[in-house]
């Protein structure tokens, strides 16, 4: 049963970021691209890691994406004023980049024979992640911590407002 | 008397010169002159008053140690013998003279100071050549010879002609400096010393080779400095310099210095027969080589030049026979003549404005004490008998006769014949820019009477000069050789009868010569272009082959070293590395195209470059 | 749970492609970043399946991280966005070649 959910739930990912990708208008990308994430978080659930695609959900779906979502709002960019979307003349040649990679890779992975083993369900329950995490990678967290703060203040520097920046520049 | 006064001889030019080096331009002319011209005449006072001092063995005074390191011990010491008493007397009067003589002969130069800082300080390495009693010391003084010598003949030196003569002087004449240095560094290595009285007593105990080797060095250096064969292409061009400077520098004293040093280290020179049979043989060469350029030569001063390279010939042809009290006394007369000659030269070019004896002529009538005292020196030049240079050229032509041998005859016959062409050369000179009618088209300017007075003196010492030496067989004593003493070199046995047949027989020369030039060149004659005259007058292309033998091939291989080996190979790597790199460089930066897309791609290839490697790892 | 791992690689690898393929090919500035967005979720579907493989929960703790880092990422990425537009006016990414050598 989770076999055939697998390969559902693979595929409409797959089809979604499809979509996502080819889309001239930057919200519908954003759009089917919360889709693929959706199918996505689904997928991570059926690996046995519910907290995992709980956050997916949360904070890729829900927090990056939205604020994808603000941005595109609030720079007013609609159709007509974004850049046209590539024609066949630009996806051509990339599709065929794209298409020789990938069966760069599912030949490598096909040739390893290591790779052919089942994947064995393992469910991680929270309690076990979060002492894992913070037992092993307390350093880690710190270093993404203070990551996030300068990316927040980082962000402020950069977006600040015209006039702001100005004055500041003056004095 | 205290021997440490005999400093006073050379540091007196010397402090002139560093006063008018120093502050000669800031001082008034007549000051200026007056220190250089008074530098030098105290000079003279104090050799005479010093006279007394000299004893045959020599005084000797040290001044201080110049150089102490280990075995090596340079003492600034001098020696005041009866040779070197006698070269400095000669060299102290006759620059007094012409610096006199300069006074007045740079009356309109700007840049006196340089000028007579110059001649001082060439009257200072002078001397210390002359005084020496050390080797090194004399090298010091024979390097300062040369600079001066180098800086007064380009002294005019905003003509690039001129400049080039001083540099050509300088280079020949340090190619013969190499060698005299080769064989100072010899010497010491030999005997652990550089006193030239410490290597004339051990020089008894050195092999013959080594004798040889030793003497054909120092024939070398002194060639060199004498202008003989083969380093004599400078002395013509020497004469771009000023006229004071031809007539002290290159005529009475540098030129002679060869002869001096040769005549110093007789003791050594003499144990060499082959040695002296070179020196001889090279001396009459240049003698006879210089004589026939002198035939032929247009300016004024290169005659003049080219005969005290002959007259320089004899003296060496006398040291090699070993006749050192007649090289001496002929060097002293030839200074007398050949100064007075040049400075005669001076005042006919001033009064003319012309270099050129083709288109002097008639001086005779406009200026008769130049005119009379020009014709004392050619006849001592020419060798007229009873003028100095008669007896000092006799006692050379006696002396080398006297030999014995079939060499020395030979020498002998080499040597008349220089005396016959000199007595042509120099009465040719004497009709063609006395005599006759005035052809000369050049600015005329009036002459000082400081130039013109200085002249008898000279012309008298030249015409008496005999008497310094007068033989024996003509009711004379010998004084100078009796002076010289130990330093006179071989004894000469010859009857009375050979002197006088030898006398005769110059004297027939001396008609001959005179009446050959006197037929050709009494009425002023067109000159004749003939390939021999050219090839004369050019000194026997000398030049050309010296630039042909040395200059060109050097100038080849320089050629080559400079464009195949420096430019092509050692600039053409490096300038090669530093295009490849910026053509690298210029190829990378079309590559950063600033687009993201571009980097992107490159991002992509790279990706695809790694995957397929590790396909193949893993295929194969 | 029978899915061999070369599958879930082959799931990934499609998607990493894709995003990777919107990156190469669009030139709005919004839809590189969420070309970008796509292929670090590819990864982490591959960091989860390799967690599940071997048994180990630190495949899924660096999805965590990677979750992280992107939203760092991604929000200066979108302030630099605004900043380029406010100056420029546009989005398309080859208007900024400023770098050009």
């Amino acid at each position: 049963m989770s076999t055939v959910l697998f390969y559902i739930l693979g595929f409409t990912a797959l089809a979604a970021t499809l979509m996502c990708i080819t889309r001239r208008n930057p919200v519908h990308a954003v759009i089917y691209l919360v889709n693929a994430f959706f199918a996505l978080a689904l997928l991570f659930y059926l690996l046995g890691a519910p907290l995992v695609a709980a956050w997916e959900v949360i904070i890729y779906a829900g927090a990056i994406m939205v604020l994808f979502l603000f941005i595109i709002m609030m720079l007013e960019l609609a159709p007509m004023h974004t850049p046209a979307g590539p024609g066949w003349k630009r996806w051509g040649p990339v599709a065929a980049l794209s298409l020789i990679l990938l069966c760069c890779t599912i030949l490598m992975v096909a040739v390893d024979t290591g790779s052919s083993q089942s994947v064995p369900f393992f469910y991680v329950s929270p309690r076990v992640f979060g002492t894992v995490l913070f037992k092993k990678y307390p350093l880690a967290v710190q270093v993404v911590s203070f990551q996030l703060l300068f990316a927040a203040v980082g962000a402020y520097y950069v977006g600040r407002s015209e006039r702001l920046a100005d004055r500041e520049d003056k004095s | 008397m205290n021997p440490n006064l005999l400093f006073i001889i050379p540091l007196l030019p010397l402090a002139a010169a560093v006063v008018n080096a120093v502050a000669g331009q800031f001082l008034p002319r007549r000051l200026s002159e007056g220190i250089a011209v008074g530098a030098v005449g105290f000079s003279t006072i104090a050799t005479l008053l010093l006279w007394p001092l000299v004893d045959a063995e020599g005084v000797r005074a040290e001044l201080y140690t110049w150089i102490a390191s280990g075995d090596l011990r340079i003492p600034v010491e001098i020696v005041f013998d009866p040779l070197s008493a006698s070269m400095t007397l000669m060299v102290v009067f006759v620059s007094t003279l012409i610096h006199l003589y300069a006074v007045g002969y740079m009356r309109e130069e700007r840049d006196y100071a340089r000028f007579f800082a110059l001649l001082n300080l060439f009257v200072f390495a002078m001397l210390t050549i002359v005084l020496a009693d050390n080797l090194l010391l004399l090298f010091l003084g024979w390097e300062g010879v040369g600079f001066c010598s180098y800086a007064l003949i380009g002294y005019w030196y905003r003509e690039k002609k001129n400049a080039d003569a001083g540099r050509k002087a300088f280079l020949v004449t340090r190619t013969g400096d190499v060698f005299l240095g080769i064989a100072l560094l010899w010497l010491f290595s030999l005997t652990g010393t550089l006193s030239i009285t410490g290597i004339n007593q051990a020089a008894f105990d050195f092999g013959s080779g080594t004798l040889l080797l030793l003497t054909l060095l120092l024939l070398a250096g002194a060639c060199g400095k004498s202008a003989q064969l083969p380093l004599m292409t400078w002395l013509p061009d020497a004469m771009a310099g000023p006229t004071p400077v031809s007539a002290l520098i290159h005529a009475a004293t540098m030129v002679t210095a060869g002869v001096y040093l040769l005549a110093r280290l007789f003791p050594l020179v003499s144990l060499s027969s082959t040695g002296m049979a070179v020196i001889a043989a090279i001396g009459a060469a240049s003698a006879l080589y210089a004589a026939s350029c002198a035939v032929a030569q247009r300016e004024i001063k290169k005659v003049l030049a080219y005969s005290t390279m002959s007259q320089v010939g004899f003296m060496f042809l006398a040291i090699g026979v070993g006749a050192v009290g007649a090289a001496m006394f002929h060097l002293f007369t030839h200074a007398f003549f050949k100064a007075l000659l040049f400075m005669g030269a001076g005042c006919a070019i001033h009064l003319t404005g012309e270099n050129d004896i083709f288109r002097m002529g008639g001086l005779g009538r406009r200026a008769p004490l130049v005119f009379w005292t020009f014709l004392a020196g050619a006849l001592c030049l020419a060798g007229a008998p009873l003028t100095s240079g008669f007896f000092s050229k006799d006692a050379i032509l006696l002396a080398t006769f006297a030999g014995g041998g079939v060499f020395q005859r030979i020498l002998w016959g080499v040597a008349a014949a220089t005396a016959l062409l000199t007595v042509f050369y120099t009465f040719r000179l004497v009709y063609l820019v006395f005599a006759g009618s005035p052809r000369a088209a050049g600015e005329a300017h009036r002459l000082p009477g400081v130039m013109r007075w200085t002249l008898p003196p000279l012309a008298v010492l030249a015409l008496a000069g005999g008497l310094l030496n007068l033989p024996v067989a003509w009711g004379g004593s010998g004084v100078l050789n009796s002076f010289l003493g130990r330093f006179a070199g071989r004894e000469i046995h010859a009857s009375h009868a050979l002197e006088w047949g030898l006398a005769g027989l110059a004297t027939l020369l001396f008609v001959l010569g005179w009446l050959l030039a006197r037929l050709r060149y009494r009425p002023f004659p067109e000159e004749r272009i003939s390939p021999a005259r050219d090839f004369l007058l050019r000194g026997w292309e000398a030049d050309r082959l010296v630039s042909a033998v040395i200059v060109r091939p050097f100038t080849s291989l320089a050629r080559i070293l400079w464009q195949r080996g420096d430019r092509k190979g050692i600039d053409g790597f490096l300038e090669g590395t530093g295009h490849l790199l910026m053509a690298m460089g210029e190829g990378l930066r079309r590559a950063t195209t600033g687009r993201l897309h571009s980097y992107l791609g490159g991002f992509a290839w790279g990706l695809i470059a790694l995957l397929g490697w590790m396909l193949l790892r893993y295929a194969f | 749970m029978i899915v061999p791992m070369s599958h879930i690689l082959a799931f990934s690898g499609a998607m990493f492609f894709m995003g990777f393929a919107c990156v190469l090919a669009q030139r709005n500035l919004i839809m590189i970043l969420i070309g970008v967005e796509v292929m670090l979720n590819a990864v982490g579907l591959t960091l989860v399946g390799a967690s599940a493989l071997w048994g180990q929960v630190d495949g899924q703790i660096f999805v965590i991280f990677l979750m992280a880092m992107t939203s760092a990422e991604v929000s200066i990425s979108l302030a630099m966005v605004v900043y380029l537009h406010r100056r420029s006016k546009t989005l398309e990414a080859d208007a900024f070649s400023g770098m050009k050598g």
